[in-house]
């Protein structure tokens, strides 16, 4: 805190007296900035633990927890003395936020609601912990993004809570699982007491009754005479960057009357082996062990597939994939029936890069009144395509929306109906494949030492490399004894083979989706996989020793020594629980709703995290300065006024001593500007040719315009979002928002070189998370070049330079206004690496050229 | 000792620090052994001596300050390496004089506790 605020005695001229109140304000406002940077600080470096980097303990996230919540409650004590008590319900906000974190710290996972159940139509992401993320992300893509998917309602973690009560099943699981993990009893011992337990186990009476009524209830808005309806999981963490993808049951074609009973088997099925394996090896605390469940008015589907908005495996293609197939979309995602395989240009037209149409024999439709069957595919349509074109462009553009929405590549579960409209299932996160390991095809000499068993069959699933002894699963196989590193080969890419996967150096498979649920859990593990191979169990045996390299399609015989340093994978770091947790806090603490000033949700009523609640009070330190400086001039110690240059930057600027010269008229020209510092940053913001650089066609004018200016027509003179530099001779403190970027300067320059010093901070920014770390990147490097010294964190920036002399401080401050007034054309433009270069060595020209004048 | 394995004790309460650090410090080609409680630890080290032990200072339960104090009388050659929470950092380095190797505050990269490891172990073989 002092480092800030200790000058602002010197800033001050100690004229008169009356040049106290201003000076008061002001040390609020500087205190406001401080915590304000402070939190920040603090939440990038806790989400930084996140990387994998970092050994943490539970006692670190929960002295970060309070260290944040005396930060907060301090800045609100602050806004409210800077503007006379005028957000006193910041305080129960805060308190809400703080208690919530305090729950989770303790263990609780909360879920925001009471209701049994919910109508889609009263769904979203905020109630994610009441719905799970399977049901929150249908419902919004219906509701928000206009797209159709099946009608229905979510059974909520309150009614699982609920059930669980009534029966005290907590006590069960808990002394069961106790005794597997004893290893007193096996692990399929244990998921059967536990399910007999649940199905054992009566629904409270209230809950079997709502169940009833909301699909009463949809089924009367559908207009459905005879309704069916889908029961599927939508458990906690399910949707997560974890994946429990296909280890939970699912219901279809279930009449009305029998849902209750379907919902119990949904529930039992948190208790499948797999499930509990699974949990155990990523350290599940009971708490934890949660299920909403979906139920979703049936869809007959006539096709069913999985697209992926990227390639997993090789994103750098820039390619989706769809795979599909006739009927009900159950087979497909477990693995059971072959698919056909289409993949295609994420660039609109979306050209068809590959094409392979399989001989469909089964598939999946439901059953009379109750229950799917598999049936044979009529002889005529077997070998036609189960999509056609027009089918692909429009599901490539609904991949492409829901990516845009969701702001991250997407799995999506779709399903064309009888009326042959295309209908979201679920969409959700698809991880993609982090480190692109060497490939073995590049090690050309191999192909001489070692014979090749199968090349440029089947579909990499996973990337990478595996070699070990092979492990065929026979038919119906008991996959107990699989062997630790073996290489499992298997006829289908069935989800059961997750149980296994941790144990496995890789799998094969002849037949299976690279688009299917056990992909998805096997990429979470990294264990390299190949699919669709057609012959692999009929190719290899039990116990031969084989080295696979997925991406190259190729399965070597013999153990390929040259390939083992890259066999290794990474242990996940999602395992562990206090990963879990410190992104359990987080979620109340990082995200930030609060983007737009002009938002009706700005307000203290809008902040639902630490970071909006910080966000909402720097807006309102800053224009509380402005408005009481400017619009109302009550300060007699101070001069205010607008600055009227070429760029129409909204800038108001405030004089607190020297630092600005008067003039006739209202605004303020920059030659009237006297203070140093704000010289030099203007000097730079205004570089002629700097905006050239850029290949944009928007003009600096128009550019500035569209982000600076919140609203064109806004006339209202308090008007919201500007941005503000308080100046005096020597000093200057700028806050700016263009568009979502943040910028604080905080600088004093004299003669007297110890007391000199500028603050520099950056953050924010709309492109994707790899432009903007190019942009972190480039400010990194440039900054560093010129002696301040830089602290990254996620894409924000803070450097600091301290005690040169006056002419080295004033040149980096001209760096600053480069830098500010075209970051955030970088931002767009950082298409690659090498782009950091370039700007790089442009940058040092300009300053080179600047230095000899 | 230059062709032996170099061993490590690790005493901390948190399980997690022993969990991310063995398998990284065996990959690395250490012998490592890990504890939770203070008590079989301090069984442990009377049983036989490590080259290296990390410890946290403030533990529940257990006294870490005890621990270290007891591992350096029995085994000076020992090099030992406090890790603790940032907070008690400074009480940490006061007990500087009881021969500590190194400090480490939590939470810390595994780079850096691999780089601390590392000097320890040029140190003993140095001596």
């Amino acid at each position: 805190m002092t480092n800030f605020l200790h000058r602002i005695g010197q800033i001050f001229q100690k004229k008169d007296q009356e040049s106290v109140p201003f000076k008061i304000l002001f040390t609020d406002f500087k205190k406001s900035l401080e915590l304000n940077n402070q939190i920040l600080d603090l939440i990038a470096a806790a989400n930084d633990k996140l990387s994998g980097d970092y050994i943490f303990d539970e006692q670190y996230i929960q002295t970060t927890c309070r260290k944040l919540a005396d930060l907060v409650r301090e800045l609100i004590v602050t806004i409210n003395h800077l503007t006379g008590q005028k957000y006193p319900d910041l305080y129960n906000i805060f308190h809400h936020i703080e208690e919530n974190i305090e729950a989770v710290l303790k263990g609780d996972i909360l879920y925001s609601i009471d209701d049994y159940t919910l109508a889609y139509t009263s769904i979203s992401r905020r109630i994610v912990d009441a719905v799970g993320g399977k049901n929150a992300h249908v419902a919004e893509i219906g509701s928000q993004l206009g797209l159709r998917i099946p009608q229905g309602f979510a059974i909520t973690t309150a009614a699982f809570s609920a059930f669980w009560q009534q029966n005290n099943l907590a006590e069960i699981v808990s002394a069961t699982t106790e005794q597997w993990q004893q290893k007193i009893i096996t692990v399929n011992d244990a998921a059967q007491k536990i399910q007999q337990a649940i199905n054992n186990s009566a629904l409270p009476a209230k809950l079997e009754r709502e169940i009833i009524e909301a699909a009463e209830e949809v089924s009367k808005e559908q207009e459905e005479t005879t309704p069916r309806f889908a029961v599927r999981s939508s458990a906690l963490g399910e949707d997560d960057v974890r994946s429990f993808a296909g280890q939970y049951h699912t219901s279809l074609n279930i009449p009305i009357k029998k849902m209750p009973e379907a919902y119990k088997e949904v529930v039992a099925s948190l208790y499948n082996p797999e499930a509990m394996e699974y949990r155990l090896l990523q350290d599940f605390r009971p708490n934890e062990i949660m299920m909403a469940v979906a139920c979703q008015l049936m869809i007959q589907a006539k096709t069913s597939g999985v697209m992926y908005s990227y390639d997993p495996v090789q994103p750098e293609t820039e390619t989706m994939i769809i795979n599909s197939a006739w009927g009900l979309g159950e087979p497909i995602v477990s693995g059971k029936i072959p698919t056909d395989h289409f993949v295609l240009d994420r660039q609109p037209p979306h050209d068809i890069h590959e094409v392979q149409i399989v001989h469909k024999i089964e598939k999946m439709v439901i059953k009379g009144d109750e229950g799917i069957i598999l049936e044979p595919v009529e002889e005529l349509h077997g070998s036609e395509s189960s999509l056609k074109e027009p089918q692909l462009q429009e599901l490539a553009e609904i991949g492409l929306q829901l990516e845009k929405y969701f702001k991250k590549p997407q799995d999506i579960e779709f399903a064309i109906d009888q009326q042959d409209n295309i209908v979201v299932l679920q969409s959700r996160q698809l991880g993609l494949q982090q480190e692109i390991t060497p490939r073995a095809c590049d090690l050309t000499e191999l192909v001489d030492k070692y014979p090749i068993l199968l090349r440029g069959k089947g579909h990499a699933a996973m990337g990478g490399i595996a070699a070990g002894p092979v492990w065929v699963l026979e038919n119906d196989g008991d996959l107990s004894d699989f062997p630790m590193g073996a290489i499992l080969v298997a006829r289908h890419a069935s989800p059961q083979l997750a149980r296994v996967i941790h144990k496995a150096g890789g799998i094969i498979t002849d037949i299976g989706s690279t688009t299917g649920h056990l992909a998805t859990v096997l990429r979470e593990f990294r264990i390299p996989a190949l699919f669709n191979t057609e012959k692999a169990t009929s190719l290899l045996k039990s116990g031969q020793e084989i080295t696979i390299d997925t991406e190259c399609l190729t399965i070597y015989e013999g153990i390929v020594k040259e390939l083992n340093y890259y066999s290794f994978h990474e242990e996940a770091i999602e395992e562990m629980y206090e990963y879990r947790l410190l992104r359990r806090v987080l979620k109340r603490i990082e995200p930030l709703n609060l983007l737009d000033p002009k938002d009706e949700n700005f307000s203290p009523q809008g902040c639902q995290s630490y970071h909006d609640l910080t966000r909402f009070i720097h807006e309102k330190a800053v224009e509380t300065i402005i408005n009481l400086n400017f619009y109302h001039a009550h300060n007699r110690d101070t001069q205010a006024g607008q600055l009227v240059w070429d760029y129409p930057l909204d800038l108001i600027l405030i004089d607190v001593g020297g630092g600005i010269e008067t003039g006739p008229e209202k605004g303020i020209k920059p030659e009237q500007i006297r203070s140093v510092p704000m010289q030099a940053l203007l000097r730079g913001m205004s570089y002629p040719g700097i905006w050239d650089m850029s290949p944009s066609k928007v003009d600096f004018s128009s550019f500035m315009s569209s982000l600076t200016r919140t609203s064109a027509t806004n006339n209202n003179p308090e008007e919201i979002g500007r941005n503000l530099a308080v100046v005096s001779a020597e000093y200057t403190n700028i806050n700016f928002r263009l568009g979502y970027h943040f910028t604080v300067i905080d600088t004093y320059i004299s003669d007297s070189m110890l007391d000199n010093h500028i603050y520099f901070r950056f953050s924010g920014g709309v492109t994707d998370t790899t432009r903007r770390s190019r942009r972190v990147r480039l400010l990194d490097e440039i900054l560093s070049y010129y002696d301040f010294l830089c602290e990254i964190h996620g894409d924000t920036v803070v450097a600091r330079l301290k005690r040169m002399n006056k002419r080295s401080m004033l040149q980096r401050l001209f760096l600053l206004g480069l830098l500010v007034g075209f970051t955030r054309q970088l931002d767009v433009k950082m298409i690659n690496d090498s782009k950091i270069t370039i700007f790089f060595e442009q940058i040092k020209n300009i300053m080179e050229e600047n230095n000899e004048q | 000792m230059s062709n032996e394995q170099t061993s490590i004790l690790i005493l901390d309460d948190e399980p997690i620090v022993s969990k991310r650090l063995k398998p990284s410090l065996e990959k690395k080609g250490y012998e490592v052994e890990t504890f939770t409680r203070g008590a079989d630890a301090l069984q442990r080290v009377r049983e036989r001596s490590f080259d290296i032990v990390v410890t946290d200072l403030k533990m529940e339960g257990v006294d870490g300050m005890q621990f270290l104090t007891e591992v350096k009388e029995k085994y000076p050659k020992t090099e030992v390496i406090v890790i603790t929470g940032f907070a008690t950092m400074a009480t940490a380095k006061e007990s500087f004089n009881k021969g500590v190797f190194d400090f480490l505050a939590k939470p810390f990269k595994l780079g850096e506790i691999a780089e601390v490891i590392a000097k320890a172990e040029a140190k003993i073989k140095n001596s």
